[in-house]
């Protein structure tokens, strides 16, 4: 990941930032979020998990998948991104979408013939 | 109510796999097709200079604090931004007069439209009316109708897809797998589709004005004094 902010304690209210730097940081968490999503979405569908677990299981993952980033981060979020919701909330929903189909895919496959 | 189905396998074999693989591979097919029909529109001397203006303009505004004072004022003033007079081509009349740009969104249309209707066609003429796929968790009678899409029994529990509607799950879900496989500029992005035909009737005068309009509120403030002060900070940092 390419530094996208500086210390923003030095410089108090000017914003520094590179734009182009901070949108590739943003796509790399997207892609990664979808990429966790699919790959989650099989998982579940193999191991068999129905109702809620299911969506627990989701959640999980995207957690740990935060989680990761941080660490990928050094865990100075201001030097990446310009607030927590970037990496913890960004393409949370749409990685909803491509689990579900990927979960019920695997399940049916597996499980329900 | 809620007893199990069997379902055969052979549903899985030819209706489940082929379905979603084709959905795929028509995704695939489309982003190249638009690719290949995408015409680079030539554009004339005047709109690329005023919009070469309109950018200037921005970068200006947004690294004003990075200049000095002077520089600042030289640049905003010196004829920077003037507004041109003449008539703005309204993008109505302009688009009647340019066959090429009407034909340019058609063509963004139809590479959307056609092959969507055609696999809907083909998922309902060969797979219409039986049950498909499970959904591995419970919903609410509400959502029958949309899991249940031409098959009407009233007893089966919500949570069988018809094939019809594992056609639209695909449709939906299916974006974050060609944003992974085709990258970033897939043609199947609809929000994308809809921005440009926002940017499409694009008047450079009232953008302009308005970018004026920007530039008289700034507050110039020279940010390097304290840059170098930073600077200082940092080798400071590094000597101790």
């Amino acid at each position: 990941m390419a530094v996208g902010r500086d210390d923003k304690k030095v410089t108090d209210d000017l914003e520094i930032f590179s734009a182009d730097n901070l949108q590739s940081n943003m796509k790399i968490i997207y892609y990664s979020r979808t990429f966790l999503s699919i790959i989650s979405g099989v998982i579940a569908g193999i191991l068999g998990l129905t109702g809620l677990t299911g969506f627990i299981f989701y959640f999980l993952v995207m957690a740990i998948t935060s989680v990761g980033l941080i660490a990928k981060a050094n865990f100075s979020i201001h030097a990446y991104f310009t607030s927590w919701n970037q990496i913890i909330v960004d393409g949370f929903l749409s990685g909803l979408m491509s689990f579900v189909l990927f979960w019920t895919f695997a399940y049916d496959i597996v499980h329900i013939f | 109510m809620a007893e199990e189905l069997v379902l055969d396998t052979a549903i899985r074999d030819w209706v489940l796999i082929p379905l979603s693989v084709v959905m795929v591979l028509i995704g695939v097919l489309r982003h190249f097709v638009s690719k290949l029909m995408r015409s680079n529109q030539t554009l004339d001397a005047k709109m690329v200079k005023e919009g070469q203006v309109v950018v200037r303009a921005r970068n200006l505004r947004a690294g004003a604090n990075f200049i000095p004072l002077k520089s600042f004022r030289s640049r905003k003033e010196n004829g920077l931004l003037h507004v041109p007079k003449g008539q703005a081509q309204n993008p109505q009349a302009q688009m009647f007069s340019d066959p090429n740009m009407a034909m340019d969104m058609m063509k963004k249309n139809l590479s959307m439209i056609i092959p969507q209707t055609l696999t809907f066609a083909w998922v309902n003429f060969f797979f219409s009316g039986f049950v498909a796929a499970k959904i591995p968790f419970p919903l609410t009678q509400r959502f029958r109708s949309m899991l249940q899409n031409g098959i009407d029994l009233s007893t089966v529990d919500v949570s069988y897809v018809s094939s019809r509607s594992w056609y639209f799950l695909n449709l939906f879900g299916l974006r974050g797998l060609f944003s992974l496989i085709l990258g970033e500029e897939n043609a199947t992005d609809d929000a994308q589709r809809m921005m440009q035909m926002g940017g499409f009737g694009f008047d450079p005068s009232k953008s302009l004005s308005a970018e004026k309009d920007g530039l008289d509120i700034v507050q110039h403030e020279w940010a390097l004094p304290k840059f170098e002060k930073r600077a200082e900070n940092v080798l400071r940092k590094l000597v101790s």
